[in-house]
């Protein structure tokens, strides 16, 4: 105890201290965060327009109400890989975000919660790009 | 300490327990024991100002979206059931569940597009392109983007 009280306050050897220079995981994070924040803002509500109200209630044709016009469109491999980046991305963007809900409500142990949520996150992507690129 | 420090001005603060003890209590002594300090927020601090309702609200838009994302991946998923076994999702639980997704995805959509005029810096000139410019940028190209995409998945199933 006595080694500790000899040295500075924040001198880097406690056990909440951060490490010197930038921490570029979470620079990493943050920037993954934003992009997939700013794609989401563009183009997700269209796709729930159309394809969750005004399809299904019959108001304007989509491309998923009928299995030639999906399946034709989803051979494209274009729109495969446009649809992999929305999935990738609106799943990333619930992990992070979640992560630091769960965080500021009191819950401890940020870490196991975010390998958790980034986790499923990266297996909900990897089941998209499995259904998008194995299709008949 | 009668002196102001000037801009720029480096000062050297020691901190340790040679010098006698400052009147702002930021030098350590050494027959102190290191104070921690626990997490004492309430779990509904959330709860006690709309700004921080609303800051909640925001960040949780992000699990309808996921939410729907999931049930667009179980269409595709269905797809596997051939020409003749394929089944949109048409319920009425399905509009539904879309049209709350559709507007907190909206909600997103506003709030993260406002924000962009705080985070993003374009340098224009000797300044930054104003905020409010980068903010109706933003809005435009939502716009141009929900026409395109909306456009393009109602021309695919026509």
């Amino acid at each position: 105890m006595s080694s500790h009280a000899d040295e500075p306050l924040g001198s880097g050897h406690g056990r909440f201290a951060p490490r010197p220079g930038p921490n570029r995981l979470q620079g990493l994070l943050w920037a993954g965060f934003a992009n997939a924040a700013v794609l989401a803002a563009l183009v997700v509500p269209a796709h729930i327009l159309v394809q969750g109200v005004l399809g299904p209630l019959g108001i304007a044709p989509s491309f998923d109400r009928r299995y030639s016009t999906f399946a034709a469109a989803l051979s494209d491999p274009l729109i495969k890989i446009y649809l992999l980046i929305v999935f990738a991305g609106t799943f990333y963007l619930c992990a992070h975000r979640v992560r630091y809900l769960v965080h500021e409500l009191g819950v401890h142990g940020k870490l196991t919660v975010g390998l958790a949520l980034y986790g499923l996150a990266a297996i909900g992507t990897v089941v998209a790009a499995y259904l998008l690129f194995t299709l008949p | 300490m009668s002196d102001r420090i000037g801009a720029g001005e480096v000062v050297e603060v020691r901190l340790d327990s040679e010098r006698p003890s400052s009147p702002d209590g930021a030098v350590a002594t050494q027959h102190r024991p290191p104070r921690t300090y626990p997490y004492r927020q309430p779990f509904t601090w959330w709860l006690r100002r709309r700004g921080y309702l609303l800051y909640m609200i925001r960040e949780l838009t992000a699990v309808p979206i996921a939410v729907w994302m999931v049930l667009f991946l179980i269409e595709i998923a269905r797809l596997r059931q051939g020409a003749g076994g394929y089944q949109p999702l048409a319920s009425p639980a399905f509009v539904v569940v879309s049209l709350i997704c559709l507007v907190f995805a909206l909600w997103h959509t506003f709030t993260f597009l406002n924000l962009a005029g705080l985070i993003m810096r374009i340098p224009l000139g000797d300044r930054n392109l104003p905020a409010r410019t980068i903010v109706r940028g933003a809005f435009v190209a939502f716009v141009v983007a929900t026409a395109v995409v909306a456009g393009l998945i109602i021309w695919g199933g026509a």
